[in-house]
């Protein structure tokens, strides 16, 4: 009799069994992205001095006391480069959830349905993704204006196609399968098919694609402002502190350095989190 | 072949209309009456609606679209408000400057490219360092890039000029002097996502039934995968860099202003900064256009390589 409960399966869910396990890529993306998330969220606490604050020590070099030096406005470095964590990643994970809700159902609809629908929503799909994404992001920022909130809309809006693009072609993929065969021969409606079998196993590409998505969302939103639409100032934003800090590369390279390493850091981790090992 | 290509091409044609209208009637709408924004806030609304008749902006929407598509196609894309200057005169000389830069930063990508990810006899030890360079490149952005090369370059070991723009006619050296950083900026980012698309395909090569053939045939290691994986990993290669002119075009806008290279990029950002709607809308539509058409060619080339392929 105990061999019956022996080989019964595992009661874990769908949902967590296909996340599956994390790559040594995949650990040191996360473990770059949770060390920048706290950081990001104490920063705050961390007794560093405030980063709007301008003050008369005007452009010093690294010291002691700023560990990054001062810019144009005697604002430390150090504690900017800090905070503009915070809105970095929000952009970033706007883009992403932006992209993601609006590419996974275009996917799936377009990998289920096939035929016509397909067809057009594949159309769109090559449209978008050959466009010139920052060119078009750059002209819909300078007229709607470059908040934060409208900066993670524009960008979603340009990124949602790599996403929709993935989640079709799983599908086609998983459609094929045995097991869903046997779930339609059951008689199982299309929406419950797409959640108890289609869904849980395109996510792992989805968190994925969702890492990825934020990783270029913090990148296109750092270019965006070294171009010079980032968020309003005073807000430390990395791409306009890189901008700004620039012109003094052979004064005091840090104050132009240190945010733009911030900036490839956190884009590294979230890409890492997302990519997979070759 | 030729149906494919009549398709393709007909395809294209509403799709760079929607597109180009859209873009329009986008920045349009949004930017209000341009009038107004030439006639300054003190203006009165009988001398803005006047000077919005003066230059049709009182028309509907798809009458001005046309309109410009009309001037456009003669090669007028009207006055750039700021400056004065006719958009083709502030345009023309910017876009020898953004080719040269971008083609040297393809050819060098797609070189590195092949030449990283093929030699065989140091693939082991050489991949995992191709792999992170492969990944910084696709990382870090061009101006971060660009900015540790002039720390390095020009402000450290004062070998090279920090920015700016010198014409061949003032020499090579000065000339290649001034693009050579630029230039790696530009081809890092293309390397990194070069590499994927080349590694994949490499890979799929080496699956092949052909290269078990040679194998078996005892060529060297060398031989195969100089001869037969390598023609069969980069057509994919060369496919991508014109399917994915678009997403490539921006690693160029970010790379002229860290540099004040005076390219397209570079007017188009100042253009963007100073609302300068005419020559935002040219540049836009244009970039938009090429890059179609050279999704299409590189369509096009590479269905008729692979059909030549397979029927020989």
């Amino acid at each position: 009799m105990t061999t019956v409960s022996e080989n019964r399966a595992p009661s874990v869910s769908p949902w967590r069994e296909k996340l599956g396990k994390l790559s040594v890529r995949q650990s040191i993306g996360l473990m770059i992205i949770t060390v920048l998330i706290v950081l990001g969220i104490l920063a705050p606490y961390l007794g560093l001095s405030d980063p709007n604050q301008s003050s008369l020590d005007i452009l010093q070099r690294a010291s002691a006391s700023h560990w990054f030096g001062t810019d144009a406005l005697g604002r430390d470095v150090f504690s900017r480069v800090i905070h503009g964590i915070r809105v970095s990643v929000l952009i970033g994970f706007g883009v992403g959830v932006l992209g993601t809700v609006l590419g996974v159902p275009i996917g799936l609809i377009a990998g289920y349905a096939r035929g016509t629908i397909d067809l057009f929503i594949l159309q769109i799909i090559d449209l978008f993704v050959a466009l010139p994404a920052l060119i078009l992001a750059l002209i819909i920022t300078a007229i709607v204006g470059s908040t934060a909130i409208n900066i993670a809309l524009v960008l979603g809006f340009v990124m949602w196609p790599q996403m929709a693009r993935l989640v079709r072609g799983q599908v086609i993929f998983i459609r094929e399968s045995v097991y869903v065969e046997a779930a339609r021969a059951l008689g199982g409606s299309p929406g419950w098919i797409i959640r108890q079998h289609i869904l849980p196993n395109a996510i792992r590409l989805v968190v994925a694609q969702f890492s990825i998505t934020v990783a270029f969302g913090i990148f296109s939103s750092a270019s965006l402002s070294f171009l010079g639409l980032g968020v309003p100032p005073p807000t430390p934003d990395w791409g306009t502190m890189v901008r700004e800090g620039v012109q003094f590369l052979a004064f005091s390279p840090l104050m132009s350095i240190a945010p733009g390493a911030a900036v490839t850091l956190t884009v590294l981790g979230f890409y890492l989190l997302g990519s997979k090992d070759d | 072949m030729l149906s494919h290509i009549t398709r393709r091409i007909l395809l294209m044609i509403p799709n760079v209309i929607a597109m180009t209208f859209l873009l329009f009637a986008t920045v349009s709408s949004f930017l209000g009456s341009p009038a107004a924004a030439m006639l300054g806030q003190e203006a009165s609304l009988e001398e803005i609606a006047a000077l919005n008749k003066q230059y049709g902006f009182d028309r509907p929407i798809i009458v001005q679209y046309l309109d410009w598509i009309a001037h456009a196609l003669r090669g007028d894309f009207g006055r750039s408000y700021t400056s004065q200057q006719s958009v083709a005169d502030a345009l023309l000389p910017t876009i020898p400057v953004t080719l040269e830069l971008s083609l040297w930063a393809i050819l060098l990508a797609v070189v590195a490219t092949v030449l990283f990810n093929s030699v065989p006899f140091a693939r082991r030890v050489v991949q995992p360092i191709t792999t992170t360079l492969a990944v910084i490149g696709i990382t870090i952005p061009n101006f971060m890039l660009g900015i540790c090369l002039i720390f390095i370059f020009a402000v450290k070991l004062r070998w090279l000029p920090t920015t700016g723009w010198v014409p061949w006619s003032a020499g090579v050296g000065a000339h290649l002097s001034h693009i050579i950083l630029p230039v790696v900026t530009l081809a890092a980012n293309y390397f990194g996502s070069f590499t994927l698309v080349y590694r994949e395909e490499y890979k799929a090569a080496y699956r092949r039934l052909f290269i078990k053939v040679a194998r078996a045939k005892g060529l060297s290691e060398t031989r195969v995968s100089l001869v037969h994986a390598l023609p069969n990993a980069i057509l994919p290669v060369v496919t991508y860099v014109g399917l994915s002119l678009g997403p490539l075009v921006g690693g160029a806008v970010v790379t002229e202003m860290v540099f004040s290279m005076p390219g397209v990029g570079r007017l188009f950002v100042g253009a963007i900064g100073a609302h300068d709607f005419p020559v935002m809308l040219a540049i836009g539509i244009l970039v938009i256009f090429g890059v179609m058409v050279a999704n299409l060619v590189s369509d096009i080339v590479y269905t008729s390589i692979n059909r030549q392929v397979s029927l020989g």
